[in-house]
C-alpha cells in the first residue's frame, strides 16, 4: 500500500473501529478520532519529507508517489493515486485542520460516535479528491465528502440546521451533475476512452474548442459552487453560520478548495480552450467576488457570517490569481489556497470560542473584552490581520503575489478589486473595535480565557501564518516548479493575458 | 558594523516578541529594561555607520541582498541599502526611540500593561528601521504596514477608553487607504519594470527605460501612500486624534516612526519622480496647501497636543514641499531637525500633562515657576521650530525655502506666509503654557517637575535642538552625504562595477559629488534676490513670536477673545478642520450604506434568483412529470392541485421534491449526450 493511501484510509479506519466501539465509551471514541487524524497528519509529513519538489525544466508534473490498479477494467477505471507541488501542500492542510477540528471537537458531547464517524469519512473523501488522478476516482471523492457534510449540518447545526443542509447538499450536488457530465464528455471523447486525468491532459490538444467550452462550463458549475464563486456562493453563509465549529472549519479550510483545486488540475489542464474562452468571465467574477464579498461580509453582524463572506472575498483572490494564467498568479493563488485555509479555520475556531461562552456572535452583545481575554483577544487580532493582508503574517504575499500576476493582463478589474483590501481592513477592525475595544461590557466580566484544548486546536495555525508571513518559500519552493509547468503547458495559447 | 546593518531592525523585532511571552505583566515588569538595552545597542550601531559614513570610512551606498522567495524564475530579495540619507535617518530614529523608551520608563511605569507597551515600542521602532534600510520597494512596503500595525496598537494603547479605540481605528483605515496608493504603483511599477529592486529601479530610470506614463502613475501612487502616512491633505485628519495614545507615543508617531515614512518613501524614490514633472508638481502644491492650512488650524486649537499634532502636519507639508521644488538635501535636513525639536516638544508636553492632568492649556498657565528644565528645553523647541536663528530649524526651513524660491516665488510667498503662522501659534503655545495666568489653581498648585528620566531625554534633545542644525549645515557634512546628484550616479557603480573597483572610485566620486555641490552652492549665491530671503524669514519669525506675546503672555486674553469672534465662521472652519473630518465620515457612512444595499441584493435576489430559479425548475420538470403521469393515470387535476399546494408549503417541501427530479434530470441529460457524442 501506498503512502498516498494510508493518508487516505487511516481516518476510514478509524472510522471502522468508532463504529464497533459502544456508543458509551465517549471518551475512547474521541480518542481514536483524534489519533486516526493524527495518523493521518503523520502519514502525510513522512510524505512530505520524500517529497521532491521537481525541476521545471522537465517540462512535466513531478507526480509521485503514484499508484495504480485497474478497478473496472471494462471501462478503463483505474484507482490511480499520486500527488505533485499543487496537491500536496493542501493535502497537509487537509490532514493538520482535519487533526485540529478533531481536538476541538471534543467539546461535541452529542451523538459522538456519530460525529467522529462522519468526521473521519469525510477526511477520507477531502483527502481522496486531492489524490485521485483517475477523473471517476476523482468523482467517487468528491460526492463522498457530501454526505458527511450534509449529516453534520444536518445533525450538529444550529437552529436552522435542517434548512442549511439541504440548501448545502443539493447547491452541490446541482453542480456536480453538471461535472459528471464533464467527466463522461471527456471519457467519450478520448480515444482511447480514458479517465486518467494525465492522459486527458495529453489528449486535450486533439478536442475542439467548442467542445472544451461545453465541457468547461459543466466543470465551472460543479466547481464554483465549491469555490464558492459569484452568483454560487448563497449556500455558504448559511451553511457556515449552522454548521458546527469543527465542521465550519473544514468547510472553509479545505472544502472550498477542492474548487479552485479543480479548476486549476481539471478545467485548466485538460480544457485550456474553455479555460481561455472564459478569461473575461472569470475576472468579473474574480472582481465581484473581491468586492461585493467584501461589502457583503461589512453588513454582517453575526461574526460566523461575516467571517464566512470573507471567504466569498478571500476566494476571489484565488480566482484573480488564476485569471492571470502567468508564474505570479498561479503562485498567488496556490498559495492562497493554503493561507487561506489556515487563517479562516483560525477565525472559524475563534469565533467558536466565543459562541461557546457567550452564546451569540452578534458583534454588538460584546465589549472591551481585551482586557478580559488577552490571549483570546490577541489571537483573534492576530488572526484579523493575517486575514486582512498584513505584511508578515501570511495572506499578504499570497494576496499580492495574486494582484501582481494579474495586474499586466487586467490592470483597470486589478486596481478595482484593491478596494477589496481597504474594506476587508474596515470590517475587522470595527469587529475588534466593538468586540475587544472600549468598555468592558459588564455581562462579559466572568468570561474565562481559552482552555489548553482551544490553544491546542488554534495555535499551531498562528505559528504557521507567522513562519509562512515572513517566509512564504516554505511553501512555494513545494509549489513553484508545478506550477511554471503548469503556465508553460499551453506556450502558444492565452495570447489575451500574455504581455 | 555596517556589514551588520540588517541586525538593527531584526533585533527589536525579536525583542518584541521576547517581551510579550517572557516575564510576567505588571506595573513593575523588569521586561522593559530589554527593550531599551536592545535600543540603546541600535542606537550605538547606527552612530557608527553614521561616523563611519561622516569620515568616509565606509563606501556608501551599502547594497546587500539575500533571496526571500521565488515564483516562476523571478527571485524576489530581501535586503539593505544604505546611502547617505539611509544613514542619517536610522541615526534619528534609533535616537529618538531610545530616548522616547528611556522617557516612558518614567512616564508609563505604574501602567498595568507596562511590559506590553514595550513591546510595541519595540514593533514599531523596528518596522520603521526595516522600511529605512529596505533595498527593495516589497519589503519596504511590508514594513510600511507594519508601521501602521504598531501605531494602531499604540495609538489604541489604553483601549478600555472610547477615544482611543476610534482614534487608532481611524488612523488605521486613513493610512491603509492611502497605502491602496502604494499598492496600486507597485503593481504598475512590476508590471512595467519587472522589479522592486531599488537600485535595478534606479538604473532602468537613468537608462530611460521607464515610460513617462509609468513613472507618472508610480508617482502619483506612492504621493497619495504619502498622504496617508505622513498626514497630508486630505488624508491627515487621522494624526490630530492620534494624540489619544500615551504621550510619547505621540513624540515617537510624530518625530520618528510613523510620519516620516512617507517623506521617507517619496526620497528614496525620488528617482522617479524627477523623471515625471507632473507627480513632481503634485508632490510640491501637496506639501505647500499641507503647510499652509495645517498652521491655520493649529492657530485656533487649545489641546496643547492638538496643536503639536497641526504642527507636524504643517512641518511635514514643508519637508513635502522641499522634496517637489527639487530641495531634496533640504527636505531630509528639515526632517532630521524636525525629529529633535518635535520630539522634544512632544516629550516636553507629556511632562506638562503629567504634572497638571489636563491637554488643555486654558488649564496651564504659569508653570515656568513649577517646572523650570521643561520650559528652558520647550523654549528652545519652540524657537528653533519657529525659525530663530541659529538654531536648528532656522537653517533646515531657510534651506526649503531657497529651494522654494528658486522653483517658484509665489510657492515661496505662501511658504513664508506659513512660517510666520508657524511662529505664532508655537510661541502661542509656550505663551499659554508657561506664561500667561494659571488656568487652574488647583492644578498649578499640585503640578511639579519630572522625574531625571524624564528630562533627561529632554535635555539632550535641546542640546540637539540647539546645535543639530548649525553643525550639520556648516560642516557641510549633511549636504555631503544626502545630495541628489551623488544618489542618481551611485546605481552605475553599485550594479556595474564589482565591489573593489567600485572602491577605486568612491574618492573620485566623493569629490565630484563635493565638486557639484559646491558648483550649486556658487550657483545659488549668484541669484540676486536672494540676500533677502533669510531677512523675510527672520522678520516673519519675529512678527509671529512678538503678535502671540501680545496676545497669550500677559495673562489677558481679552484681546485675543475679542479677535476670535470678530472672526468667528473663520475660527469656526479651523476648529471644524476645513470640514474635511465631515466629509469623511460621510464617505464612511456612504460605504456603510453600500454594504448594507449590497447584503440586502444578495438576499433577497442574488439567492432568490437562484433559490427560487430552481423552485422554478423544479416545479416545470414536476409538471412535466405529472403531464405524463396524466396520460396515463387518472385524476390529472388532482394531481396538478397537489403539485401546486407542494410549491407554495415552502422550501423545505419543495426541496425534497428536487432530489428525485435531479436524478431524472441527469439521466435524461447522460442519455441526451450520449446520442450527440455517439451520433457525431
Amino acid at each position: 500500500m501506498g503512502i498516498l493511501s494510508l493518508i487516505t484510509f487511516l481516518p476510514l479506519l478509524g472510522a471502522l473501529i468508532i463504529l464497533v466501539l459502544p456508543r458509551e465509551q465517549v471518551k475512547a471514541v474521541r480518542a481514536v478520532g483524534v489519533l486516526a487524524t493524527l495518523a493521518s497528519l503523520a502519514a502525510s509529513l513522512y510524505a512530505l519529507s520524500q517529497f521532491h519538489p521537481g525541476d521545471a525544466a522537465a517540462g512535466q508534473l513531478p507526480m509521485q508517489f503514484l499508484e495504480k490498479f485497474s478497478w473496472i477494467p471494462s471501462f478503463d477505471v483505474n484507482y490511480f493515486m499520486g500527488v505533485d507541488g499543487l496537491s500536496l501542500p493542501i493535502i497537509l492542510l487537509t490532514t493538520l485542520l482535519c487533526f485540529l477540528a478533531a481536538v476541538y471537537s471534543a467539546s461535541i458531547e452529542e451523538r459522538v460516535k456519530e460525529f467522529y464517524f462522519w468526521f473521519l469519512i469525510l477526511e477520507v473523501g477531502m483527502l481522496g479528491v486531492f489524490c485521485a488522478l483517475d477523473l471517476f476516482l476523482f468523482y467517487v471523492f468528491w460526492e463522498l465528502t457530501l454526505v458527511p457534510m450534509y449529516f453534520l449540518i444536518g445533525v450538529w447545526g444550529g437552529p436552522k440546521k435542517e434548512f442549511a443542509a439541504i440548501k448545502f447538499f443539493l447547491f452541490t450536488l446541482f453542480g456536480s451533475v453538471f461535472m459528471l457530465l464533464g467527466i463522461l464528455a471527456l471519457y467519450f471523447q478520448s480515444n482511447p476512452h480514458t479517465f486518467d486525468m494525465l492522459e486527458l491532459m495529453k489528449a486535450s490538444a486533439g478536442f475542439s474548442r467548442e467542445f472544451q467550452i461545453i465541457v468547461f462550463i459543466g466543470f465551472w458549475l460543479g466547481l464554483a459552487v465549491k469555490v464558492p464563486a459569484f452568483p454560487f456562493h448563497t449556500w455558504l453563509p448559511l451553511a457556515h453560520v449552522e454548521a458546527p465549529t469543527p465542521v465550519s472549519v473544514i468547510l472553509a479550510g479545505v472544502l472550498l478548495k477542492m474548487g479552485v483545486y479543480g479548476l486549476l488540475r481539471i478545467s485548466y489542464s485538460i480544457l485550456p480552450l474553455g479555460y481561455e474562452w472564459f478569461l473575461p468571465g472569470l475576472i468579473v467574477i474574480a472582481v465581484i467576488n473581491i468586492v461585493y464579498g467584501a461589502f457583503c461580509a461589512m453588513a454582517q453582524d453575526d461574526m460566523k457570517k461575516m467571517v464566512a463572506y470573507s471567504s466569498v472575498n478571500h476566494m476571489g483572490y484565488c480566482l484573480l490569481g488564476m485569471a492571470a494564467v502567468s508564474d505570479a498568479g498561479f503562485n498567488g493563488a496556490a498559495l492562497q489556497m493554503v493561507n487561506h485555509g489556515l487563517i479562516t479555520g483560525a477565525l472559524f475556531f475563534l469565533v467558536g470560542v466565543i459562541y461557546d461562552r457567550a452564546h451569540t456572535r452578534d458583534i454588538n452583545a460584546f465589549g472591551g473584552l481585551g482586557a478580559k481575554l488577552p490571549v483570546y483577544a490577541g489571537l483573534m487580532a492576530m488572526t484579523c490581520f493575517a486575514s486582512l493582508g498584513l505584511p508578515g503574517l501570511c495572506g499578504f504575499i499570497s494576496e499580492f503575489l495574486c494582484f501582481l500576476g494579474a495586474f499586466p493582463a487586467w490592470k483597470l478589474w486589478t486596481t478595482v478589486s484593491v478596494i477589496g483590501i481597504l474594506v476587508t481592513a474596515a470590517f475587522f477592525l470595527r469587529m475588534m473595535q466593538k468586540v475587544f475595544l472600549g468598555p468592558l461590557n459588564e455581562k462579559w466580566k466572568d468570561l474565562p480565557d481559552m482552555s489548553a484544548r482551544e490553544l491546542v486546536a488554534v495555535s499551531p495555525l498562528a505559528v504557521l501564518m507567522l513562519l509562512f508571513g515572513i517566509w512564504p518559500r516554505l511553501v512555494l519552493d513545494l509549489m513553484n516548479p508545478t506550477l511554471k509547468v503548469m503556465t508553460g503547458m499551453f506556450p502558444t495559447m492565452f495570447q489575451l493575458v500574455r504581455p | 558594523m555596517l556589514e551588520h546593518v540588517y541586525l538593527i531592525p531584526i533585533l527589536p523585532f525579536v525583542t518584541a516578541f521576547l517581551i510579550v511571552f517572557l516575564g510576567k505583566e505588571g506595573p513593575h515588569s523588569k521586561m522593559p529594561y530589554l527593550g531599551l538595552g536592545v535600543m540603546f545597542w541600535c542606537l550605538l550601531q547606527a552612530s557608527c555607520i553614521l561616523a563611519q559614513a561622516v569620515s568616509g570610512a565606509a563606501t556608501l551606498p551599502y547594497y546587500k541582498t539575500m533571496s526571500w522567495f521565488s515564483f516562476g524564475d523571478f527571485e524576489m530579495t530581501l535586503g539593505v541599502l544604505i546611502d547617505g540619507p539611509a544613514a542619517f535617518v536610522l541615526f534619528v530614529v534609533t535616537l529618538v526611540s531610545f530616548l522616547v523608551q528611556l522617557y516612558s520608563l518614567g512616564y508609563m511605569h505604574g501602567d498595568p500593561r507596562f511590559k506590553r507597551y514595550y513591546a510595541y515600542l519595540s514593533l514599531f521602532t523596528s518596522a520603521m528601521l526595516g522600511l529605512v534600510v529596505s533595498s527593495n520597494l516589497l519589503s519596504l512596503f511590508a514594513c510600511w504596514e507594519l508601521v501602521g500595525l504598531a501605531s494602531y496598537l499604540l495609538i489604541g494603547f489604553w483601549f478600555e477608553k472610547p477615544g482611543p479605540a476610534y482614534a487608532s481605528k481611524k488612523a488605521f483605515m486613513t493610512t491603509k487607504l492611502g497605502d491602496c496608493g502604494l499598492y496600486v504603483g507597485l503593481l504598475l511599477l512590476f508590471a512595467s519594470q519587472g522589479t522592486f529592486d531599488l537600485q535595478m529601479l534606479q538604473y532602468r530610470v537613468s537608462q530611460d527605460m521607464m515610460p513617462l506614463e509609468v513613472a507618472t502613475g508610480v508617482g502619483l501612487g506612492f504621493l497619495f501612500a504619502a498622504m496617508g502616512k505622513s498626514a497630508q491633505i486630505p488624508l491627515f485628519i487621522w494624526l490630530p486624534d492620534a494624540m489619544e495614545g500615551p504621550t510619547p507615543v505621540s513624540a515617537l508617531i510624530h518625530a520618528a516612526t510613523m510620519v516620516v515614512a512617507g517623506i521617507y518613501l517619496v526620497a528614496r524614490t525620488i528617482f522617479i519622480f524627477n523623471a515625471a514633472p507632473l507627480a513632481m508638481g503634485a508632490v510640491a502644491w501637496t506639501g505647500l496647501l499641507t503647510a499652509f492650512f495645517a498652521a491655520t488650524m493649529a492657530v485656533t486649537a487649545y489641546d496643547i497636543k492638538r496643536v503639536l499634532a497641526f504642527s507636524t502636519i504643517s512641518q511635514l507639508g514643508y519637508m513635502m514641499l522641499g522634496l517637489g521644488v527639487g530641495g531634496y538635501s533640504a527636505a531630509l535636513f528639515h526632517l532630521t531637525t524636525h525629529a529633535f525639536f518635535k520630539a522634544l516638544l512632544f516629550l516636553g508636553a507629556g511632562s506638562v500633562i503629567h504634572a497638571v492632568h489636563s491637554n488643555d492649556m486654558r488649564d496651564m498657565g504659569e508653570l515656568r515657576h513649577k517646572m523650570p528644565v521643561t520650559t528652558i528645553t520647550v523654549g528652545i523647541a519652540t524657537a528653533a521650530i519657529a525659525g530663530v536663528p541659529f538654531l536648528s530649524g532656522w537653517y533646515s526651513k531657510e534651506a526649503i525655502l531657497h529651494a522654494v524660491y528658486a522653483h517658484d516665488p509665489l510657492m515661496w510667498f505662501i511658504a513664508i506666509l506659513t512660517a510666520g503662522l508657524t511662529a505664532f501659534y508655537m510661541s502661542r503655545l509656550f505663551w499659554l503654557t508657561f506664561f500667561g495666568k494659571a488656568g487652574d489653581h488647583h492644578k498649578w498648585d499640585h503640578a511639579h517637575e519630572s522625574p531625571a528620566t524624564m528630562t533627561v531625554p529632554l535635555g539632550i534633545l535641546a542640546f540637539l535642538s540647539l546645535l543639530s542644525g548649525i553643525v550639520l549645515d556648516k560642516t557641510g557634512v549633511f549636504a555631503r552625504l544626502v545630495n541628489l546628484e551623488g544618489l542618481l550616479r551611485a546605481p552605475g557603480e553599485a550594479l556595474g562595477a564589482v565591489a573593489e573597483h567600485a572602491a577605486e572610485h568612491a574618492g573620485e566620486a566623493a569629490e565630484a559629488v563635493g565638486a557639484a555641490a559646491a558648483h550649486a552652492g556658487a550657483h545659488a549665491g549668484h541669484h540676486p534676490p536672494e540676500f533677502l530671503l533669510p531677512g523675510a524669514a527672520l522678520f516673519v519669525a519675529f512678527a509671529g513670536i512678538l503678535g502671540a506675546w501680545k496676545l497669550y503672555a500677559s495673562g489677558d486674553y481679552s484681546l485675543a477673545k475679542s479677535l476670535r469672534e470678530r472672526f468667528a465662521p473663520v475660527a469656526e472652519t479651523l476648529e471644524r478642520r476645513y470640514y474635511f473630518d465631515d466629509f469623511f465620515l460621510w464617505m464612511v457612512d456612504l460605504s456603510d450604506m453600500l454594504a448594507r444595499a449590497f447584503f440586502w441584493i444578495d438576499a433577497n435576489i442574488i439567492d432568490a434568483v437562484f433559490v427560487d430559479g430552481w423552485a422554478a425548475l423544479s416545479r416545470a420538470i414536476a409538471s412535466v412529470h405529472n403531464w405524463v403521469d396524466s396520460r396515463i393515470v387518472d385524476g390529472a387535476v388532482d394531481g396538478v392541485g397537489l403539485i401546486t399546494q407542494d410549491a407554495g408549503r415552502g422550501l423545505r417541501r419543495l426541496v425534497r421534491g428536487q432530489t428525485q427530479d435531479y436524478l431524472l434530470y441527469a439521466a435524461v441529460s447522460v442519455a441526451v449526450l450520449a446520442v450527440i457524442i455517439t451520433t457525431r
